[in-house]
């Protein structure tokens, strides 16, 4: 006599078994509902700004049309810097651990002077991470074949004239503080409007950066 | 008399060599840079109408293209990068001098490219006095030019641009803006040609150019004969190409019988005449290309000899063309149409209204503005006192109408616009304002200034009479 009472099973399958795939299946479900809830509590705007230094980029985001759209559709922080799909979004939250490590141990991103100096790498990374991933958060809203836009031949542009091109190739500048394109930034003019914009004496700026 | 030889100088200073403004001599290798036509297809639709006139230009017909005016180095200092291409907004005299070569180094040095440093002394008083740093972007630079600056966001700065003031410091340096005249992007010969090219600047109380000419024979006969001008042409010579009515490029730029043509707009103005008396000037000419012009009252230095230019340094004196050539070489011009004794006769008429202005008016004036500066009845402070607005306008705007108005013919503007308004407000305005300002000492003041001046006799003569003014017989009707 088997003291089985499923016979169905196979054999291996005893209580035990059972058991632990029920107990996994629940804690499998429990970790992806906690990757989902992660992912998107971390990628609110209340969950960055709890570091001062996000405070800072998110009131230039605040005056923007991604903010306040006439549609009321906002975009908040995460819905353009992590990746749609729950596995994407883990590792981009990873990856991005990195800020908070630079937020700890790095230069005081929290006062604005500083913050205002390292804002062009942080925007030239931001744009080469969208442009590796072809504007992907971009599109998560936006679909190309669908821009009408406001002008006459804003639809036939973006079906036209984007081969090769991904979004971020033209529109940057449009939620943050302003910074030129990698190629043509100017270390020198930036340092200069950053002191002339805080107050400080010239060549602050490049103590500042040194340090 | 007026030789050949005296006249060879003229030609050689005016000196394209060419009789109608130079072609360009580069090779085509030079242009049509391919990354340029990747701009055309997307600027097609996204500005439809600049694109348009693109294609409409010579340019587009040379196979000029976006990139061959708008390139730039990454670390020029308003290079931006635009859709991968690192490009700059501002197309400067140094870009368009690439293949124009000769009109660049003409127009270098210029009236026209130094209409910020001939204004610098004024701005203070007008922006920051009378009225406010915003008039500066929307009022003062968009005829004399801005200083361009690119900001460290890569934005170009909104209190510099858009501007396309002739005088237009350029990110590069350079000075002047060729679209003031050649509008962007068609830069049409004809248009700048017609006389609408000028009015944006030449128009209004102080230069009115505009009015001056359409008020003159000259304006008729333009209106008259538009279609007859040739405006078109690829030379455009006057006398010959075409004959129906001069046009301020005309006289100023253009091209008549051996008179080559020339984009130095100042070089044939034998006079200042926006200035509080008016000076003949020699034209300095220095090695480097650039020009000054220096009152003949001083001494013209000799060639090879060093003086300092506008900027403060010093350059090597290449040429000096003095106020009687250069007015020989806009009597050239109006000698294609007009015989030698007219065209004389009337720069005669043009330079006794403008003596005429300077003695009775300009001179005085000025010598009792400065010495009731001298003797502290005024402030040092421009314009806090309303005898400085009077002063102002008397020189600045009716008494540039004045002279501007007998310069090109307009009788309108030479007397009820101009001379008319001058006495008005000297003996209404003027004179009344410096007896309050000096008060006991004014009529011995005034009296000392006038009687060194011509031309007011007539206010110790208290018993003339005048019917017009209701005293004396008038006479009714026109019998």
């Amino acid at each position: 006599m088997s003291k089985r009472r499923f016979t169905l099973l196979p054999e291996f399958v005893t209580r035990h078994v059972l058991f632990a795939m029920a107990f996994g299946g629940v804690a499998g479900i429990g970790f992806m509902v906690f990757l989902i809830e992660f992912d998107h509590h971390t990628s609110t705007e209340s969950f960055c700004t709890t570091c001062h230094s996000m405070e800072i980029s998110a009131e230039a985001y605040r005056e923007s049309s991604h903010y306040q759209p006439e549609s009321g559709v906002r975009a908040s922080c995460g819905d353009c810097h992590v990746s749609p799909g729950v596995f994407a979004a883990t590792w981009d939250h990873f990856i991005g651990s990195k800020d908070l490590f630079n937020q700890i141990f790095g230069p005081d991103y929290d006062d604005p002077v500083i913050n205002a100096l390292h804002l062009p790498e942080a925007a030239f990374s931001a744009r080469e991470w969208f442009r590796k991933n072809d504007s992907r958060t971009c599109r998560r809203c936006h679909a190309q074949e669908a821009i009408v836009g406001k002008r006459a031949d804003t639809l036939a542009i973006h079906q036209e004239e984007t081969d090769g091109k991904t979004c971020v190739d033209c529109h940057i500048n449009l939620v943050h503080r302003k910074v030129p394109e990698q190629a043509t930034f100017k270390r020198e003019a930036w340092n200069r409007m950053i002191e002339k914009e805080f107050g400080l004496e010239p060549g602050k700026a490049d103590e500042l950066l040194a340090e | 008399m007026r030789s050949l030889i005296r006249f060879l100088p003229i030609a050689l200073l005016l000196g394209a060599g060419s009789a109608w403004g130079a072609k360009v001599t580069l090779s085509p290798d030079n242009w049509g840079d391919p990354a340029g036509e990747e701009c055309v297809s997307c600027h097609a639709k996204s500005s439809a109408g600049i694109t348009k006139q693109w294609k409409d230009s010579a340019h587009a017909e040379a196979g000029v293209n976006c990139m061959d005016c708008h390139r730039a180095q990454a670390d020029d200092p308003d290079a931006i990068t635009h859709e991968g291409a690192t490009i700059a907004t501002v197309v400067s005299p140094k870009d368009c001098g690439r293949c124009h070569t000769v009109e660049e180094e003409e127009q270098r040095g210029s009236v026209h490219a130094e209409a910020v440093s001939v204004i610098a002394e004024r701005m203070p008083a007008m922006v920051n006095n009378v009225a406010g740093a915003a008039i500066e972007a929307a009022g003062c630079a968009q005829c004399h030019g801005s200083t361009v600056k690119l900001k460290a966001d890569g934005e170009l700065d909104a209190s510099t641009w858009p501007n396309s003031g002739i005088g237009r410091i350029n990110p590069d340096g350079s000075r002047g803006s060729c679209s003031s005249c050649h509008g962007r992007h068609r830069f049409s010969k004809a248009q700048a040609r017609a006389p609408a090219a000028c009015v944006r600047c030449h128009s209004g109380p102080d230069s009115p150019d505009k009015e001056v000419f359409e008020a003159s024979k000259h304006g008729m006969a333009f209106v008259a004969g538009r279609d007859d001008m040739n405006l078109d042409s690829e030379h455009w010579i006057a006398g010959k190409d075409y004959d129906a009515a001069p046009t301020c490029a005309t006289c100023h730029m253009g091209a008549a019988g051996k008179l080559p043509a020339t984009h130095d707009v100042g070089m044939r103005n034998a006079w200042n005449l926006n200035t509080p008396v008016s000076e003949r000037q020699h034209l300095i000419v220095f090695g480097d290309g650039g020009k000054r012009e220096l009152p003949e009252s001083i001494k013209a230095p000799g060639r090879g000899s060093k003086m300092p230019k506008l900027d403060g340094s010093e350059g090597e004196v290449k040429m000096v063309a003095t106020p009687q050539r250069r007015r020989q070489a806009m009597t050239l011009v109006c000698r294609e149409c007009h015989g030698k004794n007219f065209a004389e006769a009337f720069m005669q008429q043009f330079d006794d209204v403008v003596e005429l202005y300077n003695d009775k008016f300009g001179k005085p004036a000025q010598a009792i503005m400065r010495e009731l500066y001298s003797q502290k009845k005024l402030t040092a402070t421009p314009f806090d006192e309303p005898i400085e607005f009077t002063y102002w306008e008397l020189w600045h705007d009716e008494g540039a109408r004045a002279r501007h108005g007998a310069a090109m013919a307009s009788p309108n503007h030479a007397w009820w616009e101009g001379m008319y308004v001058v006495g008005r407000n000297f003996y209404a305005r003027f004179l009344p304002q410096v007896r309050e300002v000096a008060g006991e000492s004014a009529d011995e003041l005034i009296a000392r200034h006038l009687d060194d001046a011509t031309g007011h006799e007539w206010l110790k003569a208290p018993n003339q009479r005048s019917p017009i003014l209701g005293v004396g017989n008038a006479q009714v009707g026109n019998e």
